[in-house]
This record gives C-alpha cells, structure tokens and sequence, in this order.
C-alpha cells in the first residue's frame, strides 16, 4: 500500500489541543521528511513549501529550519535547485533521482512507525 | 588530540601560545578590507580538513556563491564538511514579512546541528548587517541572548565586525563597546601605513582564559593563503 502523510491531522478523533500540540511535535522533529514528502508532490520554493505545510497540516514550520533542511539536502545531492525563469527572487527545488528514493523510503518508513506506535498505544 | 584552532593558520601560534577554549564567542574586527572573512574561513577551512567536525559559515552580507568566489580569488578552498549559509532566498521570498534574524540566526544553528553532531564551529558574516536589516528595540538585550545562546551552544563562534578604520584613542564606540564586552576574545585587524607602503596586521585584543601574544603582528597573504609573521612596530 503506497502510503501518505497528507492525512495526518485524521490520525486525530478531533482537533483538539492536546492532538494538535503532539502533531505539532511530531512534523516538526521531522520537518525533513514532510519536506520531501511534499518535494514528491511538486518542485517548490522554501516559502511554496512553508506555506503548504501549513496549510495542509495547520504547523508553521519556521524558516530558520526549513532553509538550512533544504541547503543541505541539495548538499547531499537530493534536491536540485534552480532559479524559475525570469524570476530569480525564488529558488525552486526538486528531488534528484537519489533524493526521490530517500524521500519515497523515508515517507513510506515514517508511515509504518506511526501506524506502529499508534497500534501498541491502543493495544 | 588534534589541534583546536592554533594550527590552522601558519604561524597563528606566534600570536596564541594556547588553544582557544571550546564554545568561546570571539570577535573579529577590522576596517573594509583587512581580511576578517578570509581569515576566519581560512581558519575554518583548515580546521575541518584536519578534523572529522563540520562548521557552519552564516553569511548575511553577500551570496554563498559570491562568497565562495571571493574566497577563491584568495587561494582559500572551501571543505565539504564547512557549510555556508546564506539569506538571500529567505529574505527575497519573504520580502514582504519581518523577519527576526537574530531568531531565525539561532533556528539555523540548531538546525544544522540536528542534522551534524559534530558541528564545532560557527561564523557570522557580519554582525553589521545582522543589525542593520533588525529591529533596533532591545537591541542589547537580544544580543546578550544571542551571545548567551551561542556560548552554551558549546561551539566555537566567530561574529565578524565592521569597525572604523581606527578606534578612535584606543576605544572602541560605544555600541561595539557592548560586544566587547560580551564576547570571550576580540582579534582586531588592520592596516598601518609607514615606510614600507601599507601592511596588514593582526592583533590579539583579549582572549579569556587563554595565553596570547599582545603586540600587532603583520598578516600576509599569498598563493599559499593567509600567514601571520613577526610584530610590526
């Protein structure tokens, strides 16, 4: 089964605080899988990604952590980088071929250990 | 254990007879033109290659590209393992938002830590620039943070500092009189013109807990990068 992170509010009955407050934890310790989560969607600018997550999930991920997460993932080569033509104020970046496996692997692992944890708390 | 920072630099160790205490806030100040990026990257540079570390190098004043171009014109080549990060798609992208870049200086530190145990040095290029796109209210106070943060970090940080071509009586301003103050040590840099045309020097002005030499000493810098030699007089 292909999995997905867009639904991770539903893993809530409601939006509560105290839901919300461990969602919030949660996509921002790792904020680098959400971000190449939407990289598989779409290539997309910090401020494209920032606001996607936001929207998506109700969490403002800050840029001072989200810029250096995407600085360095095209460090490593998987993000690629280029400037949208005739628009050089925003920086668009895509997956490598690498970085797409990573990002597949990472999405679909991150997944599973929720479904994990979420089977031993109800157990 | 390998060296700290002593040896990155030929002949640093005329000027520092001991290591730099780890997670000290140094100062490096100096006129337009007296090498204060180009030394601290070099230092960086040179420390990274001897050491499994990673170092962050914030540049606020000028692109990673551009930055690493000038670098280059100097001889000094960047280590895979120093990173650079700059603002420029952050600030262009949210042109029309406010950004506290003292904060957001912080995240980024954090962030790259996260992501490199071992990240063991850190540079700020420059302080100038960080305090002339921030608000100016409680200025000392989120400076003293900031230096607070950066020391219990426990990396060792570089904040570089436009001064006057010359302190005026030996003092420094009264605003960068604040930053004296806070940071661990302060390596000034300059030029002084006599005789023999213009020279660059270097001097130690205060380094906590650690034995240094007080007299300025002449920088060079040629095809074999930045070297410190005898004391000018």
């Amino acid at each position: 089964m292909k999995m997905s992170l867009k639904s991770m509010p539903d893993l809530c009955e409601s939006q509560e605080d105290y839901c919300k407050k461990f969602v919030d934890r949660i996509i921002k310790s790792n904020r680098e899988v959400f971000i190449m989560y939407s990289l598989l969607e779409k290539q997309m600018c910090g401020y494209d990604l920032i606001k996607q997550i936001f929207s998506r999930y109700d969490v403002f991920l800050s840029q001072g952590t989200v810029y250096p997460i995407l600085y360095t993932l095209e460090e490593e080569g998987f993000l690629h980088a280029e400037y949208s033509k005739g628009d050089m104020r925003s920086k668009k970046y895509s997956l490598t071929s690498k970085g797409r496996e990573v990002a597949e692997k990472d999405v679909e692992d991150f997944s599973k250990a929720l479904e994990q944890v979420s089977f031993l708390l109800k157990r | 254990m390998r060296s700290m920072l002593k040896d990155t630099i030929n002949g640093l160790d005329k000027i520092l007879f001991v290591e730099i205490p780890k997670g000290s806030v140094i100062l490096v100040t100096g006129a337009e033109g007296t090498l204060k990026s180009g030394l601290v990257f070099s230092m960086m540079t040179n420390h990274i290659a001897a050491n499994d570390e990673h170092a962050l190098y914030v540049t606020l004043e000028q692109n990673g590209e551009s930055h690493l171009r000038n670098m280059n014109s100097l001889g000094i080549k960047k280590e895979s393992d120093l990173h650079i990060f700059d603002y420029r798609d952050m600030r262009l992208e949210w042109m029309n938002s406010e950004l506290d870049l003292i904060k957001m200086t912080e995240e980024v530190i954090e962030s790259y830590k996260d992501k490199y145990d071992n990240l063991t040095l850190f540079a700020l290029d420059s302080l100038n620039a960080l305090y002339s796109i921030s608000e100016h209210e409680n200025m000392r106070s989120k400076i003293y943070n900031f230096f607070t943060r950066l020391r219990e970090e426990g990396i060792t940080s570089f904040l570089i500092m436009e001064s006057a071509p010359s302190r005026v009586g030996g003092q420094f301003s009264q605003f960068h009189q604040t930053e004296h103050f806070l940071a661990d040590g302060t390596i000034e840099l300059g030029m002084i013109e006599g005789m023999g045309g213009v020279k660059r020097y270097i001097q130690i002005l205060k380094m906590r807990a650690t034995k240094h030499a007080m007299e300025k000493h002449q920088l060079t810098i040629d095809e074999n990068g930045i070297s410190i030699r005898g004391p000018i007089y």
